[in-house]
């Protein structure tokens, strides 16, 4: 009896250290693509690395992180609190648009789906860069941009999309919805698809109407599908740089609106600089806050399920 | 036997990746090598293959490989000081000297070739090229903004030659979305000429920030008023649109715009730039300088291929051919005596241009400029902030910056 437990562990330890081997290559890939990046970063952190001492860099403790702090300052948390604004009305409309255009596209007996599929996910399939620099000068564009030429036409006087905070605002969220709907409405289309159908046809039965149906059923069944990218697009939302820098901030086509999330403040505060010490520490510190901001989450989201 | 096959490309895999990053010791040069020469570029086909013909014929016994990229300045960083994958010369502006010089990847040009051989190069050019007390490059052509209009609608005889007449010119013109004339306005290699004109400056020559200067926050309160009469984007596309379109009268663009234009089948016209009323000194833009610097490794393991290309490069037909074959002003004083150059309408305005030129800066500094100059620029000109006000709080944000990069 003794002997075959021995026996089943040792079968079961060998059986680990074989899954590990053969998973090796891959975990090994990862460290490098993922984990040394990150370790490097934090190493970088802590010296001088700058033009000054490129190849003399010296460790300087955590000289960085105390120079790092002053970039945290109020322009810094008005950036933070953007940034959270900024996730949460992106989230907010991502959500409930493509939830919408998902139970369009799921309609019985409608005609031309795979043409709307294919229309709906066109956005995803071009370079992001591309995406946001036609819509910044075929749409935006106060001269030539398709919006005041519609507003030419009625007689009205152009209008700057991007030349405020509130107007880039609005036209930053236009252009982050357009790139990232694809993925939403895939994502909901597929948990959409999935569902069983006898639900409904038993709240039909019971009398139940689309708001009921909608609330009662498809929301809470889709929820578990859906929130491992909920998850991941907050993430790429609270650190959204390409949308606003292209459109707002690059150099030589700066709009007039003061418009920062977290990084493109800390671009503009510190990685300019080309001290790679300092950037890093500075990388290091929202990286870490990003960590927060996942813990704090999970926390949240497990209790909300108890 | 699947196993095996899978041990053998986990072996391999584990093994290529060990070995990544294993190439950066400096091992002995040999005799093809030495004989080799790689120059990173990113200029336009034209250029180099005027600049190929002349190396080919004048260093027979040199290799020359003219390589093409898209983030010099960027990969340089990274492999600067790694022999095998540093390029031996760059053939690219002057103001990224002071990064390089800095990091101590550049070999001064004059422990090449003897001071005295480059008294033909003009003052400012050799100007450009020093960092520090050191010439580190060596200049074959430059690039300055220049005074362009269409003769369309600015005839020769309504070319303004001050600031006062230019404004009035747009007072006149701009209605019904045309313009007498647009400048990225916004844009700090733009503004520069008309800071520079007032006397004021982004970047000192010390290396301290000027932008809360008199006569800076002079030039932005004067500027102010003309930029109030253009469109208020004006990235590099809508300008040079509205300019190509006939929309704007006139503009200040650089010598590459020019054969866009003339494309587009415009008479266009060039003209000195505007002198400021207020100081009577023309609107002064920075000047880029085109030139070869070479890499400390090279210099070290290469001198005689390098000393023998760089002579070529000092060729003065070279330069000639340059400017015939893509409007280059050379950068060798001696050209301009030639007939062919003379005659060049661009290349003369550069010329004349360029005696008020300011030398871009070529300092470290000069990379968190641009980005709080564009700033500033943004809120006078755009934004309506007060010029004072905003010239102080991005002088202190440039002063607390160049710290951070130290």
């Amino acid at each position: 009896m003794t002997n075959n437990g021995t026996n089943k562990e040792n079968c079961k330890r060998k059986d680990a250290l074989i899954s590990y081997l053969w998973a090796g290559p891959s975990l090994i890939l990862i460290a490098l693509i993922v984990v040394f990046p990150i370790l490097y970063t934090a190493y970088i952190s802590f010296t001088n690395m700058n033009v000054y001492h490129w190849n003399n860099y010296e460790f300087v403790g955590l000289h960085n992180y105390v120079n790092a702090l002053l970039v945290f300052d109020s322009g810094f948390l008005s950036a933070l609190l953007m940034t959270i604004f900024w996730t949460l009305v992106n989230m907010v409309l991502q959500l409930v648009i493509a939830f919408v255009l998902a139970s369009l596209l799921n309609i019985k007996k409608l005609r031309l789906r795979n043409v709307y599929k294919t229309l709906l996910i066109f956005p995803w399939a071009m370079p992001g860069y591309v995406s946001i620099l036609l819509w910044k000068t075929g749409m935006f564009n106060s001269q030539f941009g398709l919006l005041n030429q519609f507003l030419a036409k009625l007689g009205k006087e152009p209008v700057r999309w991007l030349g405020t905070n509130t107007m880039a605002f609005i036209s930053c969220t236009v252009v982050n919805l357009w790139l990232a709907l694809p993925f939403m409405i895939t994502i909901i289309d597929g948990a959409l698809q999935s569902l069983d159908k006898s639900y409904y046809e038993n709240a039909l039965l019971e009398g139940a109407t689309w708001t009921q149906r909608t609330r009662y059923i498809t929301v809470p069944m889709i929820k578990p599908i859906i929130a491992p990218s909920v998850v991941i697009t907050i993430f790429t939302t609270f650190k959204q740089f390409d949308v606003i820098y292209l459109l707002t901030q690059q150099v030589g086509s700066k709009t007039g609106s003061s418009l920062h999330t977290i990084l493109t403040y800390a671009y503009e505060n510190a990685f300019i600089t080309n001290n790679y010490g300092y950037s890093s520490a500075v990388s290091i510190i929202i990286f870490a806050l990003l960590i927060l901001f996942t813990i704090l989450g999970e926390r949240g989201g497990k209790g909300e399920k108890a | 036997m699947k196993r095996k096959i899978a041990w053998l490309l986990a072996t391999i895999m584990i093994l290529s990746l060990s070995l990544c990053g294993c190439g950066n010791s400096a091992a002995p040069v040999s005799e093809e090598e030495a004989s080799t020469i790689t120059i990173w570029h990113d200029k336009e086909d034209a250029v180099i293959q005027v600049l190929q013909k002349h190396l080919e014929e004048l260093c027979p016994d040199v290799t020359v490989v003219l390589e093409k990229k898209s983030n010099l300045t960027e990969a340089l960083k990274m492999v600067g000081n790694n022999p095998t994958a540093a390029p031996d010369m760059y053939f690219f502006a002057h103001d990224k000297i002071g990064v390089y010089a800095e990091m101590d990847i550049l070999q001064p040009i004059t422990e090449i070739i003897p001071r005295e051989e480059l008294d033909p190069y003009m003052g400012n050019t050799l100007e450009a090229a020093t960092y520090e007390g050191q010439i580190y490059q060596l200049p074959i052509y430059y690039e300055t903004l220049l005074f362009l209009y269409n003769r369309r609608y600015m005839p020769d005889d309504a070319v303004p030659s001050t600031t006062e007449e230019l404004y009035a010119y747009m007072e006149a013109k701009t209605n019904g979305g045309h313009y007498g004339f647009v400048e990225q306005h916004s844009t700090p290699y733009y503004a520069a000429g008309w800071i520079n004109g007032f006397g004021g400056s982004i970047l000192k020559e010390d290396g301290t920030p000027g932008l809360d200067d008199e006569s800076t926050i002079a030039a932005l309160e004067y500027h102010k008023k003309f930029a109030s009469l253009m469109p208020g984007e004006t990235e590099y596309a809508t300008v040079n649109t509205l300019f190509n379109e006939g929309m704007a009268h006139s503009t200040i663009g650089g010598p590459w715009l020019i054969p866009t234009v003339r494309e587009s089948g415009m008479d266009v016209g060039v003209a000195p730039m505007p002198v400021i009323d207020e100081t009577q000194t023309p609107i002064s833009p920075y000047m880029g300088v085109q030139g070869i610097q070479v890499l400390k490794l090279a210099a070290e393991r290469k001198p005689q291929a390098v000393e023998q290309v760089l002579r070529a490069c000092m060729d003065q037909q070279l330069e000639i051919d340059l400017a015939l074959a893509s409007g280059c002003a050379p950068a060798r004083e001696d050209c301009y005596s030639e007939a062919a150059i003379a005659e060049d309408e661009v290349v003369m305005a550069m010329k004349e241009t360029a005696e008020h030129a300011v030398p871009m800066p070529n300092r470290p500094e000069m990379d968190v400029m641009w980005t709080v100059t564009g700033n500033l620029l943004t809120d006078v000109n755009m934004s309506g902030k007060d010029v004072a006000e905003s010239a102080a709080k991005a002088q202190e944000e440039a002063l607390q910056l160049i710290e951070a990069m130290k």
